[in-house]
């Protein structure tokens, strides 16, 4: 039986010979480069190191101020207000990469299961995520209002879910994840499309069925979509501004203020672009430490079950 | 600089964007006004707007309304310090201290005043000092529009509260304003008194800086805050108004003031803003009950209570000197206003303009009589470039201390949240825009 289902990451390439040296193909290869080097250091390395410039200046909106070196920083390991933030932005990502991760396979082995309601079913799941931003809050503002929202009608009670300290920022993970869940079903569906049905036709003749076809079967061939999944929702979730400041401006209480929203405000409302530049950094450093703490977690995986 | 040419560019997209340009006129002089009144002051700056354009010909204002607070304070900075900003705007004079600080406003000279037959004299000497900075004058100012105690007469009655006159008895002291609203939720089974109290509403930071200036405290002094253990006791006060129930919290401001509208409530605490609202039901005969307004009772030491202003201000518009006859055409406009301003008072504001707030017309205006002398015992926010409505600072306290009403967090802790988030605007320079 032909069996081209990798279950581990693909062998590495052969050892490329030496690099092309000569000008003949070295011209070309920079002229294919050049396009996205230009847009890369124009919008993505001038920008960065011209933040990093800022965040050590006492900088208004508008003007570039004196230099006070690490001054912002010191100010920001003392300011209940920036960690209050962090922990924001962290537990709205807790509350949606992981039901988003989930209910995207579940999603995604549904639609794959139920061949006739196939592209109904797809096209509901994945509906939502094609919205913008706008009407996204405008339905879910709709749907949490105290006494009119179709929310508080399914459970009987005139809560302000989006006014109430408690609730506001699971109301805005849970729209978050109705939102942006058909992207995963997409991903996941593309997954269980590449798994060859003849595998399960030969673990059905040695007696295989439900969940230990999905154990042995399924999970291992989807395992790199869903660590890709996982990945994408992260960074998604820890860029999350636009729901917040739409639908509940940072409050109650700045309970729903994430580290972008602080951002936005020293930059805007206070005039303060150079602590916001520091702030800026500052989530940067917590991103890539998280993402750094993430890539050994997935190596270590991969090993243990190497 | 770059980062000026961006914003320029984005600036002046906005504008184009934002703004019909009419088309020229011969020598006519268009002055361009952005202005934050909404609802009904918007819509009687509107037909000042359009009477002073058909009162003559050789000036047309054009205005656009944008969306009020820190939105409309943030456009007016960017765009002004990269000269594209309106000719006029109406700002709070409680910003004044960061605009005309900041770089954002252009002087007004007093021989600029007297073409247009205006001078200092003619104008609140309170508004007036206020709509100076550093020795020069930057505004000119239209009205005032304080805190005031309005009150429902057949509730009130039913309490217990209305002397023989049928007016409210007066109330003097803490205690008894606390005692009143006791007796006016205990005795008509309404709320005593309501209020704007939902999060990220001004309405207590108003109320909190009023009883604070009754005790004769300041709120920030050169670069501290001034008003001691007093701040979170005054905050505890209002707080013990919510939590014995003659309050509700939570309600926002569509909310508390038909919660009064509709007979709900025996006071409201709000600004003379909702005056014309009250005038409107009134005539049309759907309020249902008479109404009273009293200035806020004394409850400490003196008789202040919170208020701001709206003024007229020209905007630098750096690198775009502004030629004289344009000068001359705002301040036309500008003096037009400040002698039709009776027209302004139906909005509930107090004009600033003394011939027109000492004519016999206004002090028998009704119901603003009965809240005029309030203009004597008005306090600002402190001076100060973070401060001012929808100011910094502003946005800061309107996060914290409703908090303290829900009982979210205590009365200290929103005081310690809102001091410690504020402390690092407060020990800033003034920004030059």
């Amino acid at each position: 039986m032909p069996n081209d289902l990798t279950m581990n990451p693909p062998a590495p390439a052969p050892a490329r010979t030496a690099a092309p040296s000569s000008t003949r193909e070295g011209l070309p290869a920079l002229m294919l480069l050049a396009p996205f080097l230009i847009a890369f250091v124009l919008f993505f390395a001038v920008p960065a190191f011209e933040t990093l410039y800022l965040s050590l200046t006492d900088s208004s909106l508008t003007r570039t101020n004196a230099f006070v070196g690490l001054d912002n920083y010191h100010l920001l390991l003392n300011d209940p207000s920036f960690w209050d933030s962090v922990a924001n932005t962290f537990m709205f990502a807790l509350m949606t990469v992981i039901p988003l991760t989930a209910l995207g396979l579940i999603m995604a082995m549904l639609v794959n299961h139920f061949v006739r309601a196939q592209a109904w079913l797809q096209g509901v799941f994945f509906l939502p995520f094609v919205l913008p931003i706008s009407v996204m809050t405008l339905i879910a503002d709709w749907m949490l209002q105290p006494s009119s929202g179709v929310v508080n009608h399914l459970v009987g009670g005139q809560r302000p879910w989006l006014a109430d300290p408690t609730w506001a920022l699971p109301a805005v993970a849970i729209g978050t994840v109705w939102w942006t869940v058909g992207f995963n079903l997409l991903l996941f569906l593309a997954g269980l499309r590449n798994i060859p049905q003849d595998l399960y036709e030969a673990a059905a003749l040695d007696g295989a069925r439900g969940f230990t076809l999905f154990r042995a079967i399924t999970w291992p061939a989807l395992r790199p979509v869903a660590t890709t999944a996982f990945i994408l929702q992260l960074i998604a979730s820890l860029k999350v501004f636009g729901q917040t400041y739409i639908l509940t401006s940072g409050g109650p209480f700045n309970t729903t203020r994430v580290t972008l929203h602080y951002m936005y405000e020293t930059a805007f409302t206070q005039s303060d672009a150079g602590y916001a530049a520091a702030i800026a950094m500052a989530f940067v450093a917590i991103v890539l430490l998280l993402s750094l703490l993430q890539a050994l977690v997935v190596k270590w995986m991969a090993r243990r079950d190497a | 600089m770059a980062r000026r040419g961006f914003l320029a560019a984005a600036v002046a997209l906005l504008a184009a964007l934002g703004t019909t340009w009419a088309a020229p006129a011969g020598a006519q002089v268009e002055v361009r006004m952005w202005t934050l009144l909404s609802g009904g002051d918007g819509a009687r700056m509107r037909a000042l707007v359009d009477d002073f354009n058909a009162s003559q010909r050789e000036v047309r204002v054009v205005s656009t309304t944008l969306k009020w607070g820190e939105p409309f304070y943030t456009k007016l900075i960017t765009a002004s310090v990269v000269g594209a900003g309106p000719d006029l705007a109406t700002v709070h004079l409680s910003r004044l201290p960061n605009l005309a600080g900041g770089g954002v406003l252009r002087p007004i000279q007093p021989a600029e005043l007297a073409q247009v037959g205006l001078r200092g004299e003619d104008y609140l000497p309170r508004q007036w000092a206020k709509s100076r900075y550093g020795g020069v004058n930057y505004a000119v100012p239209l009205d005032v529009h304080p805190l005031v105690l309005y009150y429902n007469k057949t509730l009130a009655g039913r309490a217990g509260l209305l002397g023989p006159d049928g007016k409210l008895k007066p109330i003097e002291g803490v205690a008894a304003l606390t005692d009143a609203f006791r007796a006016a939720t205990e005795r008509t089974g309404q709320h005593g008194l309501t209020m704007e109290s939902s999060q990220s509403s001004y309405a207590i930071w108003r109320l909190w800086l009023a009883m604070l200036a009754q005790q004769n405290l300041t709120i920030i002094r050169n670069g501290r805050f001034t008003y001691g253990p007093a701040g979170v006791a005054t905050l505890e006060r209002i707080g013990d108004w919510f939590r014995r129930g003659y309050a509700q919290v939570g309600l926002d401001y569509p909310a508390s003031t038909s919660q009064f509208m509709g007979g709900n409530a025996v006071f409201m605490l709000n600004g003379v803003w909702e005056v014309p609202e009250l005038v409107r039901a009134s005539k049309a005969g759907t309020l249902g009950f008479e109404y009273g307004i009293v200035p806020l009772p004394q409850m400490y030491a003196n008789a202040s209570t919170w208020a701001d202003s709206h003024s007229f201000a020209i905007p630098a518009n750096n690198e775009h000197p502004m030629p004289p006859e344009k000068v001359r055409a705002i301040l036309r406009f500008v003096a037009y206003v400040s002698r039709h301003s009776l027209g302004w008072a139906e909005g509930g504001h107090i004009p600033a303009y003394r011939p027109v707030a000492e004519s016999p017309q206004f002090l028998a205006l009704q119901p603003n009589a009965q809240y005029a002398a309030v203009a004597n015992n008005v306090v600002y926010d402190p001076d100060g470039w973070y401060m001012g409505a929808a100011g910094p600072l502003e946005a800061i306290a309107s996060k914290f201390l409703p908090a303290a009403l829900y009982g979210y967090m205590t009365p200290a802790q929103a005081v310690a949240r809102f001091e410690s988030e504020s402390r690092r605007l407060i020990r800033k320079p003034p920004p030059r825009y």
